[in-house]
């Protein structure tokens, strides 16, 4: 059959599980197990060419762009381990059929356990190793729904939670691992990367690589520091423990690491690692098991600890320790799963499974009492049953071992682990079926039908016969090391026999076996002992690691977050700087290519004012008022600089600007207490002093170096120049970029200008007339009011301005052109002069001589500088053309006309009525009911107190 | 001229003319009683605009001198953007309407904000990217605070808009560093201007625009502004937020080093690569401690932009190829998760609370069913789709000679599973709780959260062919 359906029949089958549910348990569990059976069939339907040797491969492109085909290859090693998933599924499924309670849903076990058995089976044939990791996490996947099937155990939870916590995470740092072995041979698939041991072994990245790969594969069958999560996934059903627990899913580590073998393994790291890992998880195992009451925790640390066995010879990187693994792995599969079955029959049938109310079961359950003794014994590798013969085998590699150059550490480790093994299995034995029966178990113990103790008996035969005839399996285990050495190690010639003469492998097998029983014989005091030492409790430690991780991950994070905006600010700053500094360190600094000027007095002095009014700034901040007037120098003394470095246009709308801003702002400030509070402890400001110091180091560096660098060969401006009076026929070139070579950015601006006025108007007015508008009538202002409003000294001077301002504006528009000015700026002034007004003689004597609402002189504005465009449509150019022309009218001199001037009005209407319609919305703002707005504009007038007076 | 530029940009224009004349419509008719036919309309809208640049255009053409670009990796993006933006508008129309918010003007401003990331997507011009880049920001920022009666939203919306602004900013003036010194504001021209060599006033806009561009996808450190908005933000919202913008962001990233300073890769990736594996950390770290499942998904963004980064910070067609697979897997694994976030209520009321999910499982299996397979794949668990997403970026880093990076992404991605496996821990094995969250879930919601489930599943057979369709895109980018 071809591979594909092998892997593909259980995934398919899953389906049917979950619709047969209806049709009752028989036809459910029947169901699913033809779809194991066809599979198991379709596997050993390629076991001829198995024993000769081939390797079966099939194989389609799937995300080929990624590396990843869907190939499989059957070989020994791959058949091995098929054959156990699907031999001991059928056995699991028969018994889970009468293991299962009428109340549980069936169909929905068995998806889960089909699902899980194709994403196993998946594994082990897997030739792509991006394949091979999509497969050994569905099984993480699957086995989470299985152990979490009932989900109403408490315990079962914290199971749960661990064994994915653990593998789900081991098996997202092994596709590093992959990664890094496919990237260095340039394939995915196994059957080349196997060819390229010494290409991958000489690779710097091989010990990351082989790190990555442990951990999926450590945390994959538990091997120490990451074997406390299998005895809590015990709260599954015993149907699941037996098969994912013991025979297959936590083989799938042992299963990688003797896939990867021929390629990882024979470095001292590998052997350090592994077989230390592998050592340490022996003994560990063994000896916790002994003192473990439930009889699956039990067997969970004695699965551990044969699950370190395995690891441990794989270590070794020795042909006759591959041997030993795979054997060992096939007789632990059997009797493990005898074992688990056994333990689910007792727990069934007495309802518990706890070993100090158990005993005496041997006359009330005979059968499942031969069944589980002789699994045990083979457990505890006593003669004439399988467990015996690659225990001893195991003991004679770790006579060859030698690590950190003890001879004696390994063989020593080895034998205690072996001791502690017959230890917990002889107690296994002695405190569940021998000794007094009992007469308080929970229920009354009796063998169960066949249904269940069938599978196991059968796995127990197998125990027996292994065990009494190893020459039966001997050829095919040979073959499966075959295919774990690959090319690299000949097969050993040794052989499988009971009795290998007196070795000291027979030595130690006693002295484990006799130490054994000595175990359980002193078992009570030891017990009292080992409850007495206080000792890390696994599940403890990986509580208060997960904690003290959430914890310190909290302590790490919430600092930084917490939504302080001055802190966020703060580390974008320094992260700037940091940028900054580190384009300047990486970077060429070119040769300068201007020479720096001499620092004359008047600029050293403007410099001087600037240092001095920020720091000023810095330091009177909190009185919001001087802070202003601080800005304000800042403000002028940036202009000052733009007239010192010749640019007036820019100065003269930056001077405007300016006043504009801080007449805004004053307004602002109404509606604020005069001082801003104190928030920081100096601790923060002298950081921040810091960060600002050194920010305002970082600007320093970089105007220095742009001053003395051209930036592009020949500068924009040049064509500016060169154009501006010839093509535009004015000589003031910003002016001429702003109304003609850019127009249309100008016209869109002043349309933006215009909405963003009316924008503010309408918000304004929303704002009066909801319920804002109580409030701010009743706002009382933290600093009493200045007795005269209007001074009339002020009223009259700012009548007697008002024309010459408007002559100013007048004038600065008209020359734009060709001098500094425009009609931007002519409409700041103009702005300017009339905001005098209404600063002087208040709003109301102001607003009501208006003639035109300032929405209305936006609106001028804004189709003036159109209709000007529009103009140049009529003489067949495009939007926005414009001509000029000189004309002489006596007895003036020649001047010129231009369309742009009457775009320039245009503008300068927008921005007239754009920053007085803003104003005027704040000031709305800022009228109280206590203070009425007077419609006269001056508050003392002689000429009204004397009309009064005539009135009364 | 004029009018085969028009031509280019249609999608765009067609767009923006619907936002302003619905605009107009609802302020004249009914205003908000129109607003769920706009968020049927708009996401409509959205659709057959994915639908039409989809299936429409092939090669690449520009239009307005250059400024405008459209060739196969914008129009990979749009189509994300806009499937996305549609399905997210449509997720939020019982929610928002639920708490009072669904004003017309929302789907609009959405609309709105996705006119500016078609551009930025598309910009071949320092120029038309700010243009783009700011219509889509300030869309948003009035959109993060749109529950204006909540202080978390307001303030979420003011610090997004200062950030925002310093951002925008500081992306400004590398821009203008950057065309000081090549003479233009072209892409094609700075990357002729850039060739064979970069002076240090070029490297200082280069850094400072990475700067502005790192803010605008959220990597750390600059990703401060994330945990507030997602959390302030009403949550479709934040779904939003954690999709489209993304994209686009990203997009805009890729074609300003690819387009701009293709030629200076060892530049700029050793700084992408910075970016890529702190977002990698920072966000894998920090989700840990999270109790609230909307910041949890700001930290898991961080973390996910951090990877996508990684694709960028190869700086080849496959890290491009790579980065634009990892979006679209993001996306729909965002939508999906934000599908059933908005449905998380208990008494009538949205929770948020990590807390409340706990034993979800017994009472909605096949609802915590999809969830699980959610966060699987967000975790980057193969056999879903996330896995797929994640082993490109690693592959394209590795291939580039990043090996450390895609080993630095592996280790964050075991931490970063914590977090989603334990969400999926409280819904199974969580702590029984009297009151579980509220049954139901509107219909819209039921089917995203299903649909987006399953394509986690269904989608490892091909991920529904996108690989070619990337592989095409990444390469008109990069050449």
């Amino acid at each position: 059959m071809s591979l594909f359906l092998i892997v593909a029949l259980p995934f398919l089958g899953a389906l049917l599980p979950g619709l047969m549910n209806q049709a009752g348990r028989d036809a459910c569990s029947g169901v699913t197990f033809m779809v194991s059976l066809a599979a198991f069939i379709g596997l050993l339907t390629n076991l001829p060419s198995v024993l000769a040797g081939e390797v079966v491969t099939v194989g389609i492109d799937w995300m080929p762009l990624l590396g990843l085909n869907f190939t499989l290859m059957l070989d020994g090693l791959g058949f091995f381990f098929a054959f156990l998933i699907l031999g001991i599924g059928l056995l699991i499924i028969a018994y889970a059929r009468h293991y299962l309670s009428r109340d549980d849903n069936m169909g929905e076990f068995f998806t889960y356990l089909l699902l899980f058995q194709g994403a196993m089976v998946g594994i082990v044939l897997s030739d792509n190793i991006l394949l091979l990791l999509v497969f050994w996490e569905l099984t993480s996947l699957s086995s989470f729904l299985l152990i979490g099937y009932w989900k109403h155990l408490p315990e079962g939870r914290q199971g749960a939670r661990m064994a994915l916590a653990v593998t789900g995470m081991g098996g997202l740092a092994m596709i590093g691992g992959m990664l890094i072995l496919g990237q260095i041979v340039g394939s995915y698939e196994l059957s080349v990367i196997l060819q390229h041991r010494d290409l991958i072994q000489a690779d710097p990245l091989y010990v990351p690589a082989l790190l990555l790969i442990l951990l999926g594969a450590f945390t994959k069958s538990a091997q120490f520091p990451f074997h406390f999560w299998l005895p809590h996934a015990m709260a599954a059903p015993t149907p699941v423990s037996a098969y994912l627990h013991s025979a297959t899913m936590v083989k799938a580590g042992i299963f990688l690491m003797a896939r990867m073998w021929p390629v990882l393994s024979g470095t001292p790291e590998w052997f350090v690692l592994v077989t230390g890992a592998g050592l340490i998880t022996m003994v560990l195992g063994a000896v916790i098991a002994l003192f473990k009451h439930d009889l699956k925790s039990v067997l969970a640390f004695s699965t551990v600890s044969h699950l370190g066995l395995i690891t441990m010879l794989l270590g070794t990187g020795t042909a006759f320790g591959a041997f030993a693994a795979v054997f060992h792995i096939l007789n632990h599969a059997t009797f493990k799963a005898a074992l688990f079955m056994s333990a689910g029959i007792i727990d069934h049938e007495t309802h518990t499974r706890d070993i100090r109310r158990l005993g005496g079961l041997r006359h009330l359950m005979p059968i499942t009492a031969v069944i589980m003794t002789i699994a045990a014994l083979s457990m505890a590798g006593v003669p004439l049953l399988n467990g015996f013969l690659s225990k001893e085998m195991m003991l004679e590699e770790s006579t060859q071992t030698v690590m950190f150059n003890t001879w004696w550490l390994v063989p020593a480790l080895a034998t205690l682990a072996a001791l502690f093994s017959a230890g917990y299995s002889f107690r296994l034995i002695a405190h569940t079926f021998f000794g007094p029966k009992r007469d308080d178990y929970p229920a009354a113990p009796h063998d169960p039908g066949f249904g269940l103790w069938g599978p196991p008996a059968f796995l127990v035969v197998l125990v027996v016969t292994i065990g009494v005839a190893p020459f039966l399996v001997e050829d095919f285990v040979k073959i499966v090391t075959a295919s774990v050495l690959g090319t690299t190690a000949e097969l050993p010639h040794a052989y499988i026999k009971i009795w290998h003469g007196l070795v000291p492998a027979l030595y130690m097998s006693l002295a484990a076996v006799g130490g054994g029983v000595i175990l359980v014989i002193m078992h009570s005091v030891l017990q009292k002992i080992w409850d007495a030492t206080p000792r890390p409790e696994a599940k403890v430690i990986f509580d208060a690691t997960i904690s003290s991780f959430v914890s310190l991950a909290r302590s790490l994070i919430l600092p930084l977050h917490n939504g302080a905006f001055s802190r966020y600010a703060a580390i974008a700053a320094v992260t700037i700087i940091g940028a900054g500094y580190f384009a300047w360190i990486t970077g060429v600094q070119g040769a300068a290519t201007r020479a720096p000027q001499a620092a004359t007095p008047v600029a050293l002095a403007g410099w001087a004012m600037l240092v001095a009014a920020t720091f000023g700034l810095v330091f009177l901040h909190r009185n919001r008022l001087l802070a202003l007037i601080m800005m304000g120098i800042v403000g002028l003394m940036v202009s000052v600089g733009f007239v010192y470095f010749s640019a007036p246009d820019l100065a003269m709308t930056q001077f405007t600007v300016e006043a504009v801003t801080i007449i805004l702002l004053l307004l602002a400030l109404n509606f604020m207490p005069n001082r801003s509070p104190v928030e920081s402890t100096v601790l923060h400001r002298v950081r921040d002093a810091f960060v600002a110091v050194a920010g305002g180091f970082g600007a320093m560096a970089m105007a220095w170096h742009y001053l003395l660098r051209d930036a592009v060969a020949t500068p924009i401006s040049e064509f500016h120049l060169a154009n501006s009076y010839k093509g535009g026929g004015g000589t003031n070139v910003v002016n001429v970029i702003l109304v003609d070579f850019r127009g249309f950015d100008t016209y869109g601006e002043i349309i933006v200008l215009g909405i963003a006025a009316l924008l503010i108007y309408a918000l304004t007015e929303t704002l009066l007339n909801g319920p804002v508008r109580a409030r701010l009538l009743n706002r009382v202002p933290d600093q009493p009011r200045a007795g005269g409003m209007h001074p009339m000294m002020m009223v009259v001077l700012t009548r007697v301005i008002m024309p010459v301002v408007l002559m100013v504006g007048f004038y600065i528009f008209m020359r734009g052109h060709n001098e500094p000015g425009g009609g931007f700026i002519a409409g700041l002034i103009v702005s300017i002069a009339v905001v005098m007004q209404y600063m002087a003689s208040g709003f109301s004597w102001a607003s009501s001589r208006l003639r035109y609402p300032y929405h209305g002189v936006i609106g001028a504005g804004v189709l003036l500088a159109g209709l000007t465009g529009i103009g140049s449509w009529f003489v067949n150019k495009p939007f926005l053309t414009t001509d000029f022309t000189y004309v002489r009218i006596p007895p003036f001199e020649k001047f010129e006309l231009a369309t742009a001037a009457i775009f320039d009005l245009g503008v300068l209407l927008a921005v007239v009525g754009a920053v007085m319609l803003t104003l005027e919305s704040f000031s709305r703002l800022a009228r109280t009911a206590h203070t009425k707005d007077s419609v006269h504009p001056m508050d003392i007038d002689p000429s009204r107190q004397a009309s009064t007076e005539e009135g009364a | 001229m004029i009018s085969s530029d028009i031509q280019t940009v249609l999608p765009e224009i067609s767009l923006a003319v619907f936002a302003m004349l619905a605009l107009l419509a609802g302020v004249y008719n009914g205003k908000d009683k129109t607003a769920p036919m706009m968020v049927w309309l708009t996401s409509g809208m959205f659709v057959l605009l994915a639908a039409w640049i989809g299936y429409g255009g092939e090669g690449t053409t520009t239009a307005f001198g250059g400024m405008f670009v459209n060739d196969g990796f914008a129009r990979f993006a749009k189509v994300t953007i806009l499937l996305s933006a549609a399905a997210v508008l449509l997720m939020s129309q019982d929610y928002m309407t639920k708490l009072g918010l669904l004003r017309f003007e929302y789907p609009l401003l959405v609309a709105l904000s996705v006119v500016g990331m078609m551009f930025m997507v598309s910009a071949g011009d320092l120029m038309a990217l700010y243009m783009g880049l700011e219509l889509q920001s300030l869309a948003l920022y009035v959109v993060a605070s749109l529950r204006r009666d909540s202080v978390k939203s307001t303030e979420a919306g003011l610090k997004y808009f200062v950030l925002g602004a310093l951002s925008s900013g500081l992306l400004l003036y590398g821009a203008s560093l950057t065309y000081g010194f090549a003479g233009t504001t072209l892409f094609s021209g700075i990357i002729a201007a850039a060739d064979g060599g970069v002076s240090l006033g070029m490297l200082f806009g280069v850094v400072f625009m990475l700067a502005g561009l790192a803010f605008k996808v959220s990597a750390a450190p600059f990703h401060m502004w994330t945990p507030d908005v997602y959390e302030g933000s009403p949550t479709p919202v934040t779904a939003f937020f954690a999709t489209a913008p993304k994209v686009a962001a990203m997009a805009m990233f890729a074609r300003v080093v690819h387009d701009a300073f293709g030629g200076i890769v060892g530049e700029w990736q050793q700084i992408i690569a910075f970016l890529s594996v702190l977002s990698m950390f920072l966000g894998a770290i920090a989700a840990i401690g999270q109790t609230n499942i909307k910041r949890l998904m700001a930290y898991s963004s961080i973390a996910h932009m951090g990877f996508a980064l990684m694709g960028l910070a190869a700086g080849t067609a496959f890290g491009v190829q790579a980065m634009l697979i990892y979006m679209a897997i993001y996306v729909t694994m965002n939508i999906g998760t934000f599908a059933f976030i908005l449905s998380m209520e208990r008494d009538g009321r949205p929770v948020t609370n990590i807390a409340s999910l706990n034993q979800y499982a017994k009472t909605e299996p096949l609802k915590a069913l999809a969830v699980l397979l959610l966060m699987f794949s967000l975790a980057g668990v193969p056999p879903l789709v996330g896995f797929f997403g994640k082993f490109y970026v690693l592959r394209a880093a590795y291939d580039a000679g990043l090996a450390w990076l895609a080993v630095a992404g592996v280790v964050a991605s075991v931490i970063g599973a914590f977090y989603y496996l334990r969400i999926v821990f409280y819904m199974y094995f969580g702590a029984e709780q009297d009151d579980p969250l509220d049954r139901g879930m509107p219909p819209v919601l039921w089917g995203f959260l299903v649909v987006t489930a399953a394509m986690m599943l269904v989608g490892i057979v091909n991920l529904f062919g996108i690989e070619p369709l990337a592989q095409a895109a990444a390469a008109t980018l990069v050449n």
